[in-house]
């Protein structure tokens, strides 16, 4: 029987390997020449990458499939990464070389088959955790080695390494320091809505409203208090608070933060049986007692679910928050955009993404060793 | 002894409990019987203070409830639930612990303890021990819930139908496991049941209740020979009745001088056994084990089931 997973992908990932590879442009924001993989590398190079998704669609075995899905992959990476040595080694200096719709296409193609294989393979948490710190290994091994020094993207990462950085740990305050304001806070306010009955759908009411304003007009609605703070209150002047930057954005992802947290806390003691309940009671455990050591920690995998969500959403938005200069990986974002620079938007994109992605294998783990004795 | 003392519990206008008086004596089992919303299960909450009575107090050993704060007062008391409600995230061993680790036992002692109880309850603590309860099977896991409750070497055991989630299979055996317990700990238990064989064989005292009232209080024979009226005369009128009630007589107390012949009868097997034996082996008499010269005669089992004939009861 056919892999149906393999066939469907395997078109966009032969149309892809024929269509641009790379984008030669005289400059930064010149307009790209287009070269495929065959102007790159001759005439046969392509229909071999194309044999991993063909043989994929007759292969059932995971590993097999891991270890095929990761070779293409990387095939795919490393051919951008020489493709762009090649080029530009015969073009003036300003010339810039991007990844162009076939990289990409190629490349989220055997992506997803990766994923795939890795899904089949039903890997434990600790092994998920060992093959996450493999990834960033690998990817980081590649980059220092140079394998994509000639690409567009390295090129505005090398002329501004430290602002990267720089950028890069702002992202992190932003996203970390809200997260976990978020759970001090919202762990609390969750509990109470699962005791205080009446207090739940006002709670929910309320941050549901939260969630479906747009940031933009978050950030903008909290201009004029925290900018009367500042003038008025010397203390938080003091703090650093005004009515852009650091503060605003740390409020507004606060916010869109607590709806999934306190949610997911008061459904996950929902989730708690009325035996189990019953059985704490009758044995003498105190209110707190009973909290603490079984209606938490049974509750922790939804809990620890909205605390993946919130995650992943906060790494997402802080890139808006480059908007009112609160910095992050946005801010290249919108560097790019003004500057109609693709290279620099993915500069911010890119990093994001695999941070996103990054904390969410990482909270999966948890969450599954969380589990561990109600259904291993 | 444990004294229920004009317990009442109300709500809005439903008596779930009303105004029950009990005294259950020191080492005995005390069985409740009734059907599902006669109140048995709320009685069994005022006891251990889960549910707060509208009037009426509970006494231990002289000592007002009341006076001892609720949780201390449920470490001192044992609960077993159906469906055991092992707390699922704690392995076997941790659960029993469950109590004594409140208590703040030193932890040697809690460990030797938790391996003293799943001995007794003929679970291997190696194998056991480790596992989560829903590695564990029926049988276990309510085993495991007894051992919870027992722990702390509580001055009361109350079991809220603890059988009720078994296999009829292994619920006959798991009855005769928790009466041999109890006999060896000298454990007091108020036991809570919808089945009257139930009460009828673990029992020293069955209440009967019916909408929050005790309709009879008495020893299993009492309730078997003399039901007080219609409705607990209904509970106990099954088609195997005289059985049930030779069943809790033991041959012992009724041997005579006399020869018989054929093979023994122990001394310990109770009239239902006896006269089975008779019937299916065509004799009048049997020999007892260990007693020559002495028998247990078919004519003196018929006088037993006496009260039933007296006429004042179908």
């Amino acid at each position: 029987m056919l892999d149906r997973l393999s066939v469907v992908l395997a078109v966009p990932i032969g149309v892809g390997m024929w269509l641009p590879l790379l984008g030669l442009r005289a400059n930064r924001i010149a307009p790209p020449q287009p070269f495929s993989t065959a102007d790159v590398f001759g005439f046969w190079p392509p229909f071999l990458i194309l044999l991993v998704p063909i043989g994929l669609i007759f292969i059932r075995h995971p590993l097999i499939r891991t270890v095929l899905s990761m070779a293409g992959l990387i095939a795919v990476l490393i051919s951008v990464g020489q493709g762009a040595v090649q080029l530009s080694s015969n073009a003036a200096s300003f010339a810039r070389v991007s990844p162009a719709v076939g990289a990409w296409i190629t490349t989220a193609g055997f992506a997803l088959l990766l994923l795939d294989a890795l899904t089949r393979l039903r890997p434990g948490p600790m092994l998920r955790l060992g093959l996450l710190s493999c990834a960033i290994l690998l990817t980081s091994l590649l980059m220092i080695g140079g394998a994509w020094d000639r690409i567009s993207i390295m090129q505005e990462y090398g002329n501004r390494s430290t602002l990267f950085w720089t950028e890069g740990q702002r992202h992190l305050v932003l996203a970390f320091g809200s997260f976990v304001a978020a759970l001090l806070a919202g762990i609390p306010l969750g509990i109470a809505c699962h005791r205080i009955r009446n207090l739940r759908a006002p709670v929910i009411d309320l941050l549901t409203m939260i969630q479906t304003i747009p940031s933009i007009a978050l950030f903008g609605m909290l201009i004029l208090p925290l900018g009367w703070l500042a003038q008025n209150v010397d203390f938080a002047k003091a703090l650093g608070i005004s009515g852009i930057g650091t503060a605003p954005a740390m409020i507004a992802l606060f916010l869109y933060a607590l709806l999934p947290v306190v949610g997911n806390t008061a459904a996950g003691l929902d989730t708690v049986s009325s035996h189990v309940i019953e059985a704490a009671d009758g044995t003498g455990f105190s209110r707190w007692g009973r909290l603490w050591k079984i209606e938490l920690p049974l509750a922790m995998p939804v809990i620890l679910t909205g605390a993946r969500i919130v995650l992943v959403q906060n790494i997402g938005l802080a890139t808006v928050c480059a908007l009112i200069g609160a910095g992050g990986f946005g801010s290249f974002v919108f560097q790019g955009l003004g500057q109609t620079a693709p290279d620099l938007i993915l500069l911010g994109a890119l990093p994001t993404v695999a941070l996103a992605f990054a904390a969410s294998t990482i909270f999966g783990a948890l969450i599954d060793l969380s589990k561990r004795g109600s259904d291993d | 002894m444990i004294e229920l003392i004009g317990l009442s519990k109300h709500y809005d206008t439903v008596r779930a409990v009303d105004d029950v008086t009990l005294t259950i004596p020191t080492g005995t089992v005390t069985v409740i019987v009734g059907a599902s919303g006669s109140g048995k299960s709320t009685l069994l909450r005022l006891v251990n203070g889960l549910v707060t009575p509208t009037s009426g107090h509970v006494e231990i050993n002289g000592r007002d409830t009341r006076k001892i704060p609720s949780h201390d007062l449920r470490r001192r008391i044992g609960y077993a639930i159906q469906d055991h409600g092992l707390f699922p995230h704690w392995t076997a061993a941790r659960n029993i612990a469950t109590v004594p680790d409140l208590l703040g036992w030193p932890k040697a002692r809690v460990k030797q303890r938790v391996q003293e109880l799943m001995t007794l309850l003929q679970l291997d603590p190696a194998v056991i021990g480790a596992r989560y309860p829903h590695q564990l099977s029926g049988g276990q896991a309510q085993r495991v819930g007894v051992a919870r409750a027992l722990a702390a070497e509580p001055e009361l055991l109350l079991m809220d139908e603890p059988f009720g989630a078994l296999d009829p299979a292994i619920r006959a055996q798991a009855q005769s496991d928790l009466k041999a317990l109890q006999v060896r700990l000298g454990t007091t238990v108020l036991l809570i049941t919808h089945d009257m064989a139930e009460a009828i064989f673990l029992a020293d005292h069955i209440a009967v209740m019916r909408a929050g009232r005790i309709e009879q209080y008495g020893t299993p024979a009492d309730i078997l020979a003399r039901p007080a009226n219609s409705f607990v005369s209904g509970l106990v009128a099954v088609a195997d009745r005289p059985f049930r009630y030779l069943s809790l007589f033991s041959v012992a107390d009724f041997v005579e001088d006399g020869p018989a012949d054929g093979p023994p009868i122990p001394a310990d097997a109770t009239l239902s056994e006896a006269l089975a034996r008779m019937i299916w082996s065509g004799q009048d008499t049997l020999p007892v084990a260990g007693m020559a010269d002495h028998c247990i005669r078919r004519h003196s089992l018929i006088g037993v089931a006496g009260p039933p004939r007296s006429g004042a009861v179908r």
